[in-house]
Parts: C-alpha cells; sequence; structure tokens
C-alpha cells in the first residue's frame, strides 16, 4: 500500500519531495537521489520529462526507487501519450508496485527540447484521474471492457491556486475531487495570502474534506532565481517582498535565506486548516530537502505498519 | 477558410528546377481571402519566378493562371484545353486544391507553393486566426462558442490549465487564453455551471476513427 | 545599340504631388525617353506589388514610388499602404537574389514637396548607381534609346 495513503489517513502532516529523473541512462544518478531523501520524507514524486526535456522515464526511474525501499509518486503526463499508452502504463505501474500516481496535463511541448513533436493530449489530466479511478475503482478501463486485476494507486492531482481566474480555480479543484483525485499537490506556494483565499474557497465547499492537500514549496536558491520565477515562469506568483528579502542578503547567504523563507512557508501551511502536507519541490537542490524538513519540525517520519 | 502561406522562394524554386514549362495556377477561393494564393499573389509569384529565372538564365516558360476553385473538378476542368502545353503546375492552392487538380491531370506534376495551415477566420485585415480542428463533432455550444480543441495549447476539454495569466496562454503571451474567454463568455450568458460537470473524453473517432474521412450524400448525388 | 549604359526607371506618382499634371508629363517623357516610363495614380494606396515586379520584369532598372506627405493623403492612409507594399516587394525581389534597392519610395515632405521634374532627375540619378539589371540583361542590347 502507499506509504503516503497511510501517512495521509493516520492524519500526520504528510511530506512529499520531488526528484528529476537524470538526462541520461545512469540507475546511479536516480539512487543518489534517493539517498539524500530517504527517511526525509514520505514519498518521492518522480518527475514525468518536466517542462518537455527529454530525461529517464519517470515509470523507470520510480522502478529504481521502488527498489531502494522508497514510495515513489509516479507523475504522468498527457502530454506525450494517447489513452492507450496512459492506460497501459498505469497497469504496468502498479504491476510493479508503483502505488502514487499524479495525473498532469504536462508542459507544453514547445518549452522542450523537443519542440518539434506533436502535443498528444488525448485526454486532459481531469479526464485522466477519472479514467485511473475507473480502472482502480470499478477494474474497467475507458469503454467499459474490465480488468482481470485492478490497478492498486493512490490518485493525486496537481492544482495552481496561483492562475487565473481566481474564482475558476476551486470549480477546477473541485472537479479534479469528483473526476478522482485522492491527494492534491499544489503549485510552489510564495504568496501565502492567496493561497489562503483558494484554500478558503475550497474549505467553503468543503473540499479539503473530500482531497487530501498538500502546499507545494521550493527553496530559492538566489535573489535571481526569485526574480526569475516571478517574471519567466507561467503561472508562479512571486510576491515583491519575497524577491526583496532575498536581495537583501549577500549572494553567498542567500541560499540560507532562501532555506529559511521555506520552512517559514511550511510552518505556515502546518497552521493552515485543510493543509495535510507539504510537497518539496527542491529543483536540482535535493540536498536542501533534509535541512529544510529538520527546521520545519517534520522529523522524524512516523512508522508505519 | 482555409489558410494558407506562401513557401519560401527557394524551395519553391528547388521543387519546378527539374520542369521547363509551368503553369503557375492560383485559387480564387479561401487562399485568396487570406492573400496567399489568389489572382493577386499567382501573377507576383510568376513575375518573381521569371526574374530568378532570367538572372539565373534559365530557359523556361512560366505562365499564370487563376480559376475559381482548385478542390472542385468542375473548375479543375477547365484547364483541360491548356494543361498540355505545361510539363508540372505550380499550384497556389491548399492541400486539397492541389491534390484535386492532380486527381484531374494524372501525369502532371503538380507541385505546392503554399503551405496549407488551418481552419481559421479572417480577424482583421492582415490577421487570419485557427479557430477550428474540424473535429466531426462539434462541442461549441457547451463552451460558450470558444473551441477549447482548436484555441486551448493543450485541447484541454476541462481548463483552463494552470499557465492561465491574466487571460494570456502560457504558451504564446500574445494570444489570449481560450478558458478565460470560455469562462467570460459563459458568464456572460449565465451558463457557467456548464462547466462544474466533467467532459468525457474526445471522440475522436468522428476525426480520425477509419483514416480519412468521406462525406457521401446520395440526395446529392447524380 | 548605343553602348553606354542607360537604366530605365519606372515611376509610380500620385497624382496630388507638385507639377505632376498631364502636360507635365508629357514635357518630361520627352525630355527623357526609354529612359523614363511615368506611371500616374490616383493615390498610392492603389499601388500593388505586382505592378513594381512587372516593371522589373519586362523593362525597368528600377521601380519607385512617390507618395503625397505622410498624413496628407486624400484618401486617409494610401501613403501608409504603398509604405508596406513597397516593403513587401522588396522582400520579394531579395528572396530572388535581386537588390532591394531597385524599388523604392519616396515621400513628399509636407514642407517642401519636390515637383513631379525634379523627382525624376534625382531618381534617374540614383538608378544610374545601380548595375543592369540581371533581370533584364538579354533584353538591354536590344532595347532602343532615342537620343535625348
Amino acid at each position: 500500500m502507499s506509504r503516503l495513503r497511510k501517512v495521509l489517513d493516520s492524519g500526520e502532516f504528510a511530506v512529499t519531495a520531488e526528484c528529476g529523473p537524470p538526462k541520461g541512462a545512469d540507475p546511479d544518478a536516480v539512487l543518489r537521489k534517493a539517498e539524500l531523501l530517504k527517511d526525509k520524507v514520505d514519498s518521492i514524486n518522480v518527475t514525468d520529462n518536466q517542462t518537455a526535456i527529454v530525461r529517464m522515464s519517470s515509470l523507470a526511474a520510480c522502478s529504481l526507487l521502488k527498489s531502494a525501499g522508497l514510495d515513489p509518486v509516479l507523475q504522468m503526463v498527457v502530454r506525450d501519450r494517447n489513452r492507450i499508452a496512459l492506460q497501459s502504463d498505469i497497469l504496468g505501474a502498479s504491476a510493479i508496485g508503483i502505488r502514487n500516481v499524479l495525473c498532469l496535463s504536462g508542459d507544453h511541448q514547445v518549452f522542450g527540447n523537443q519542440p518539434q513533436s506533436i502535443g498528444v493530449f488525448d485526454l486532459d489530466s481531469i479526464q485522466f484521474l477519472q479514467v485511473v479511478k475507473g480502472m482502480r475503482d470499478e477494474a474497467v478501463i475507458l469503454g467499459g471492457e474490465r480488468l482481470e486485476t485492478p490497478p492498486d494507486l493512490f490518485i493525486g492531482a496537481a492544482a495552481n491556486p496561483f492562475a487565473d481566474p481566481l474564482s475558476f480555480r476551486v470549480v477546477r479543484l473541485a472537479k479534479k475531487a469528483a473526476a478522482g483525485a485522492d491527494f492534491i499537490q499544489t503549485q510552489c506556494i510564495y504568496n501565502l495570502e492567496r493561497f489562503g483565499t483558494w484554500l478558503k474557497m475550497a474549505r467553503d465547499r468543503g473540499l479539503t474534506e473530500k482531497v487530501y492537500i498538500l502546499g507545494g514549496v521550493t527553496p530559492l536558491k538566489s535573489a535571481g532565481m526569485a526574480k526569475y520565477m516571478k517574471n519567466r515562469v507561467a503561472g508562479m506568483d512571486v510576491p515583491d517582498e519575497v524577491v526583496k528579502r532575498m536581495e537583501g542578503v549577500p549572494e553567498g547567504k542567500q541560499r540560507e535565506e532562501g532555506i529559511r523563507i521555506c520552512v517559514e512557508t511550511i510552518q505556515a501551511l502546518k497552521e493552515m486548516p485543510g493543509v495535510k502536507g507539504v510537497h518539496i519541490m527542491a529543483i536540482e537542490w535535493e540536498e536542501a530537502v533534509g535541512e529544510i524538513v529538520d527546521q520545519a519540525g517534520l522529523l522524524p517520519r512516523p512508522t508505519l505498519e | 477558410m482555409i489558410t494558407a502561406e506562401q513557401k519560401p522562394i527557394q524551395e519553391i524554386r528547388d521543387m519546378i528546377s527539374p520542369y521547363k514549362k509551368i503553369l503557375v495556377l492560383g485559387c480564387n477561393s479561401c487562399v485568396a481571402e487570406c492573400a496567399a494564393g489568389g489572382e493577386k499573389e499567382t501573377a507576383m509569384l510568376a513575375s518573381a519566378l521569371r526574374m530568378a529565372a532570367k538572372m539565373n538564365e534559365e530557359d523556361v516558360l512560366i505562365e499564370e493562371k487563376a480559376i475559381e476553385r482548385q478542390c472542385v473538378k468542375d473548375f479543375v476542368i477547365l484547364l483541360d484545353d491548356i494543361i498540355d502545353q505545361y510539363d508540372a503546375v505550380l499550384s497556389l492552392g491548399c492541400g486539397a486544391g492541389v491534390q484535386a487538380v492532380g486527381d484531374m491531370f494524372y501525369e502532371v506534376p503538380v507541385i505546392p507553393a503554399l503551405n496549407t495551415e488551418f481552419l481559421g477566420e479572417t480577424k482583421e485585415q492582415g490577421l487570419w486566426l485557427e479557430n477550428c480542428l474540424g473535429c466531426g463533432d462539434c462541442m461549441l455550444y457547451y463552451f460558450g462558442g470558444i473551441c477549447p480543441l482548436a484555441r486551448c495549447s493543450k485541447q484541454l476539454l476541462n481548463g483552463p490549465c494552470g499557465g492561465s495569466m491574466e487571460g494570456r496562454c502560457e504558451v504564446d503571451p500574445d494570444m489570449p487564453c481560450a478558458w478565460q474567454m470560455i469562462i467570460d463568455r459563459l458568464s456572460r450568458f449565465g451558463a457557467l455551471e456548464r462547466l462544474e460537470q466533467v467532459y468525457p473524453p474526445k471522440d475522436w473517432s468522428k476525426k480520425q476513427g477509419v483514416g480519412p474521412r468521406r462525406i457521401q450524400r446520395e440526395d446529392q448525388q447524380r | 545599340m548605343t553602348g553606354e549604359y542607360r537604366p530605365t526607371v519606372a515611376l509610380f506618382y500620385c497624382q496630388n504631388i507638385p507639377q505632376s499634371s498631364e502636360d507635365h508629363r508629357r514635357v518630361l517623357e520627352k525630355k527623357y525617353g526609354q529612359s523614363m516610363r511615368l506611371f500616374p495614380i490616383p493615390c498610392s494606396g492603389r499601388l500593388e506589388p505586382i505592378h513594381l515586379l512587372r516593371a522589373l520584369e519586362e523593362f525597368a532598372e528600377a521601380a519607385y514610388v512617390v507618395t503625397c506627405p505622410e498624413g496628407a493623403c486624400r484618401y486617409l492612409e494610401g501613403n501608409r499602404r504603398a509604405m508596406k507594399r513597397v516593403q513587401r516587394t522588396q522582400d520579394i525581389i531579395s528572396s530572388i537574389g535581386l537588390e532591394k534597392e531597385r524599388v523604392g519610395i519616396i515621400i513628399e515632405s509636407s514642407e517642401a514637396p519636390e515637383p513631379l521634374g525634379q523627382l525624376a532627375e534625382r531618381l534617374l540619378e540614383r538608378a544610374l548607381k545601380l548595375a543592369p539589371s540581371p533581370v533584364l540583361k538579354g533584353a538591354m542590347t536590344t532595347k532602343e534609346h532615342p537620343s535625348p
């Protein structure tokens, strides 16, 4: 069974982290990251060709993590596979013992290193959630054919409280919950106020009772990164105060400041009703995760049956 | 309308290089509306090709003509009298036009001068937008008359994605977010609740189920 | 065949520029003969790239358009359109390897608009700086030039 699910069901504040597979075929590159994250987090998301850049397949990297005794969250985007391939990979993932899946649209192919590829988008992320839920709970694939053995998966989705239009963001969350999401991992939170507004709207619709919400955080490495995320990354909301705070410390100290902001954010999230965990996306900086989790008072991770 | 744009001249010159007598053939329908292959554009391309040929001392005959519709047999047949004078046709029709001319005159190579782009609307002079995929199963009613399949970069039927910011699409900030447009339009109609339901996966068999589609209408046939 | 290089200029001009009446045109035609082909147009906005292309293809070393001053177009934006079309024509001829200077646009100044005759003189000189057109090379030797 999914460790993530056990932690959340038991009422503990869950911690997940992100691991980007290497641009290469070296299994040790995955296992080294696994080593950094082991015992620091409950489960590890493995990204699926994030930003449309070709990397080791998420499914394979998840399998490596599994063999190292970790609980992977298989991220799957609908950009690269049609419904035949997606359903097939869901069955395969379950067969090799992967117990969590995160259903995503995926970054548009134009942003990556294969801009001439076709974007499949046969299903959208919400339809994909619905399909996975149908496979798991009713043992049927799209079209109604029955599965001999249904997959055993804890189903997740993403939410971006910072994209527009705000009023519709919660409608979309409700759709994801209705479609089959058990848990939600959000876009990186730097603007706690806006996140709070979104969370309240979710609470008012009873959504925090239907899905486990894990707040997303990303430690900033530098003031430059803060500005880049603010200005260049779509769907990202980095308030001026955060940029100024990063700029306010000398360059050699900015990483520490980034970690400090991240820890403060996690502490604030822990106090917000409806937030059941945190998802730490330390982009190519997995070393920072242990420190963040430790400083946020989230260690040791619970031991569960 | 079908939209198209002219290929680069050099690419066209390379394709026509084996031929000595070339008919540059325009089409006065869709591609004229989008200023790519009508009479005017045909004359310009033919003139440019003749000049290029003279500059390179190539002994070729390049003549031009435009017909009403290259994709309709009844119009293509009008070339019957002159087609034998040429050893190739350079067509400024859309992909359908190029093939229809080729179907009728099987022995003559028909070379495309345009890149056919999309089903679109003339938004304003000099601006054409893609807004229909020709999916074979129109869903515009549900989405306030704005097609998410054609106009959302990720073809979401349950959008908007997390990249919608201030009404713009993350893929190209010059492009409006189709989902923002859908939400705005439906709220104008007081019909936002249509978006609360999860739209099921698209039935793409209506578009590519048995390969190339055909429409056969007995009432229209002879 | 005279042996001397005499470019032929195609001059498309807006009829609202000074001294561009039919009488003026006839005088200029007499003066320059085949070297200057004058095409009055009611508005430069009516000009199409094909007009310039045909001139270059058939007889002209260079083709120029003269418009009324910006903001002074009787049809509001004819001259602005002409600019875009000249640019388009330049793109087309560049794409086949012809110098884009063979096509040009002259926008009259609103304070001191040049009379047609003066423009013709100036543009003929400008054309003289261009090499013989590679488009016309076969044809040039056979062309008859009347003596001025």
